[in-house]
């Protein structure tokens, strides 16, 4: 495991996004009832993912976000209230239209790098063979084969 | 049958094979010749061996005719009896019979007017041209017939004193290997005569019952004059002569002018003194000697067990008590010790050194005695050569080429010999010994040393090659005849370097042939070089060759084209059989930088490439995680975009 090197000590900020959800709860519960429940998968992948950076949250949260405007303008519409976002997540349509979202991104956050390293090796293999004919043309040309 | 320009020796003289006439050689094979220009028949074609070259010096010098001599017309190579090529010196036919058969004893009178004179006026003559003889001898001397004057056989086929019985030789030439016997002085000749005059005097050969060591030894022990003539009773005129003629030392022998008036050369007395006997012999090895001479010989020719009394100190003893010269004894002494007090080594030449520097303080007269082997310093080039069937005999006279033995043994008897020369000659000959390379060594001191030695390369079997101008064409016939021939060996190298001018010597030390490359281009230069200079006309077999084995020459190039296209141009030269244009093809020095140039380039582009290729296969860590940052990118922009979508949707409608 690499060692990390210890930066400068960061203050921790979870307090103030306990403080900002909490905030939020009691001063629009609807539409924080209506994000959390749809933005779920995203929140957990935010809890789960360890990577510096956590671009598979990322991806997941902006999916399943792009899947929460429609719903958001809809509670905005009905006035915001809990009857309202209640209604729309009893909308299997909604919240499963959000959550396929959050798993497309996390399906995207996971195959994304795997078909990036297949066009890289694909590219590399490329040039190393352009290399190697190269390679074999000199080699040929001025006698150096038992190179 | 008419012979061919090219079996002509000198364009004009044909040997007739079918016609020998062994008593007229002198015991060389010698057969009847003809003159092509004249018709004339009355000459003699004396044929050369291999292993004993012709003496090129008085074949040069000799141009003239002097009466009374076998003079050389003309020297060259022709068929011999085995059908390869032989090499023959030209003279007139001798007038009659050699003495050999025919001894019976001669009058007074006789021995003066047709044998002491007319000879003594060609050593005379010969001597006028810095010559020496050195065949004077019964089957060499002959007579038209009674009243007749004797005439000197001819002594250019073979190296100088090689067939002379120790008899008609000196002893301190006769102690010699026959082949090191050298040009020696006009003062051997003069004792070869005295011994002539004897056997005609006598009517008999004398000491005919022994052999020759026993001869040399009664020499060493009782001295030439006493050993040879005895008790014999000879005319008081000859008697007087020949103890001049048969000195010992050559300083005491008269000149030929001084024989040409008995007379006066009668009373030239010499005070040679006999040889002090010692009062018990001492033995070194299997010899027994009684006298300082026979002590020299006995060390000079058994190298172990001369080394082993020197070192115990017997012969001191022995020089002190025996024979009571306490002086010699000393000196010896001294010798000793000095090698004594070297540091102690394995090396045999220190010894050698040791016994050749005794050699010379006991009897000033000896020859050099290197090893076991005795030589007159002029007789090195001829004996190198009778010594190649000889290993033992080669390793020690190169050890004493290597040793200089030459300057040291000059410096012991300075006032016998011409140091300076000796000096020059032993250094040259040690540098040119110490050239290393295909084309150094003995073989090359040894074509330097006998101008009339053909080249002996396996390559030239057949062939008699003793000149630059016929290597060429050798070569190619050799090449010919047999297309796996490899143009160029270790002894056609040396015979060029030694024949050739400075030039071609730095062309010959420039070879790298080995076994398994034998020709370059050091040997196609070489080559080349040898086509233009002695204007060989085209060599095609030669050209054929080396284009077959260009491969080495060309793989001095690194671009593959450029090689391709070299060796078509090189088998489109060939026919032409013109080296040099080949030589320029393969050297071709700008478009050899080009090449390397190119080489350097692509060998570093060829690095690059390597580098790059290595960089590829140990980063996939770093495209994997690369993948990952770009593929999670993506991802995150993809939301991102369906995000704003969404908004512009909702606030758009």
């Amino acid at each position: 495991m690499p060692a990390v090197a210890r930066g400068p000590r960061r203050r921790s900020l979870t307090w103030l996004q306990g403080l900002g959800c909490g905030a939020a709860v009691a001063l629009v519960p609807a539409a924080a009832l209506l994000l959390g429940v749809l933005l779920l998968p995203g929140m957990l992948s935010v809890a789960y993912d360890r990577q510096p950076g956590r671009p598979v949250a990322r991806t997941v949260l902006l999916c399943g976000a792009a899947a929460v405007v429609a719903p958001a303008m809809a509670l905005w519409n009905a006035g915001a209230t809990i009857d309202a976002s209640l209604a729309l997540l009893g909308d299997l349509r909604v919240t499963g239209t959000a959550w396929s979202a959050a798993a497309v991104g996390w399906i995207l956050a996971e195959l994304a790098p795997v078909v990036a390293l297949a066009v890289l090796e694909t590219v590399t293999a490329a040039r190393a063979a352009r290399l190697r004919s190269e390679r074999d043309k000199l080699a040929s040309e001025w006698g150096f084969e038992n190179d | 049958m008419a012979a061919s320009p090219e079996t002509l020796i000198a364009g004009r003289y044909a040997v007739q094979l079918g016609q020998p006439v062994p008593e007229a050689g002198g015991g060389l094979p010698c057969f009847v010749a003809q003159d092509h220009h004249t018709g004339d028949t009355g000459l003699i074609a004396i044929q050369v061996r291999r292993d004993a070259p012709a003496r090129f010096h008085a074949l040069q010098m000799l141009v003239q005719p002097i009466d009374g001599l076998l003079c050389p017309l003309a020297h060259g190579t022709a068929p011999a009896p085995r059908g390869d090529a032989g090499y023959f010196v030209i003279c007139p036919a001798p007038p009659g019979p050699s003495l050999a058969g025919h001894l019976r004893p001669w009058p007074e009178a006789a021995l003066i007017s047709f044998a002491l004179r007319p000879i003594a006026l060609v050593l005379e003559k010969l001597a006028g041209h810095n010559l020496t003889h050195r065949a004077i001898r019964l089957n060499n001397v002959f007579q038209g017939g009674r009243g007749q004057p004797l005439v000197l056989g001819a002594a250019w086929a073979a190296p100088p004193a090689m067939h002379q019985p120790g008899l008609f030789e000196p002893p301190y030439s006769a102690m010699c290997h026959p082949a090191g016997r050298g040009d020696g002085s006009i003062a051997d000749d003069v004792y070869a005569l005295g011994v002539l005059l004897l056997a005609l005097a006598l009517g008999r050969v004398p000491m005919a019952e022994l052999d020759d060591i026993a001869i040399l030894r009664r020499k060493l022990e009782q001295g030439s004059h006493a050993g040879l003539v005895g008790d014999e009773r000879l005319p008081p005129l000859i008697s007087d002569l020949l103890r001049g003629m048969l000195a010992e030392d050559p300083e005491h022998r008269p000149t030929p002018t001084l024989l040409l008036d008995p007379g006066v050369a009668r009373s030239r007395r010499v005070a040679a003194r006999p040889p002090r006997r010692a009062q018990r012999p001492l033995s070194v090895g299997d010899v027994t000697v009684w006298d300082a001479r026979s002590l020299a010989f006995a060390l000079g020719i058994q190298y172990e067990q001369g080394t082993n009394a020197l070192r115990s100190g017997m012969v001191m003893q022995w020089l002190r008590r025996g024979v009571g010269d306490a002086a010699l004894a000393s000196h010896v002494d001294e010798l000793v010790r000095s090698r004594m007090a070297d540091a102690p080594t394995e090396e045999s030449r220190p010894d050698a050194m040791l016994l050749m520097r005794a050699v010379a303080s006991i009897d000033p007269l000896s020859p050099l005695c290197w090893r076991g082997t005795a030589l007159w310093p002029d007789g090195l080039g001829a004996l190198l050569v009778a010594a190649a069937a000889d290993p033992a005999v080669t390793v020690t006279l190169e050890d004493m080429v290597a040793a200089e033995a030459g300057a040291t043994w000059a410096n012991l008897r300075p006032d016998r010999s011409d140091l300076p020369l000796l000096r020059m000659e032993a250094r040259q000959n040690r540098a040119w010994l110490a050239t290393r390379g295909l084309a150094g060594g003995l073989p090359r001191l040894t074509y330097l040393l006998n101008p009339l030695l053909p080249c002996a390369s396996p390559l030239l079997a057949g062939r008699w090659v003793t000149r630059l101008a016929e290597v060429p064409r050798a070569i190619e016939a050799a090449i010919a005849a047999n297309p796996k021939t490899v143009p160029l060996d270790a002894h056609l190298a040396a015979f060029i370097a030694a024949r050739g001018d400075s030039r071609m010597e730095a062309e010959t030390n420039a070879l790298t042939g080995t076994v398994q490359n034998p020709v370059g281009l050091p040997e196609l230069r070489l080559l080349a070089e040898l086509q233009v200079r002695q204007e060989a006309g085209p060599l095609p077999a030669l050209a054929a060759w080396i284009v077959g084995a260009a491969a080495p020459m060309i793989a001095l190039w690194s671009n593959r084209q450029r090689r391709r296209e070299l060796t078509d141009r090189l088998k489109a030269l060939a026919p032409a059989g013109q080296l040099l244009p080949m030589l320029v093809l393969l050297e071709d020095p700008s478009g050899r930088a080009a090449d390397a140039a190119g080489a350097r380039v692509a060998a570093a582009e060829l690095n690059r490439i390597d580098a790059e290729l290595l960089a590829i296969s140990a980063s996939n860590a770093q495209r994997r995680n690369a993948a990952t940052r770009i593929g999670q990118e993506i991802a995150a922009g993809v939301g991102l975009v369906a995000f704003a979508a969404m908004l512009a949707l909702a606030v758009l409608g």
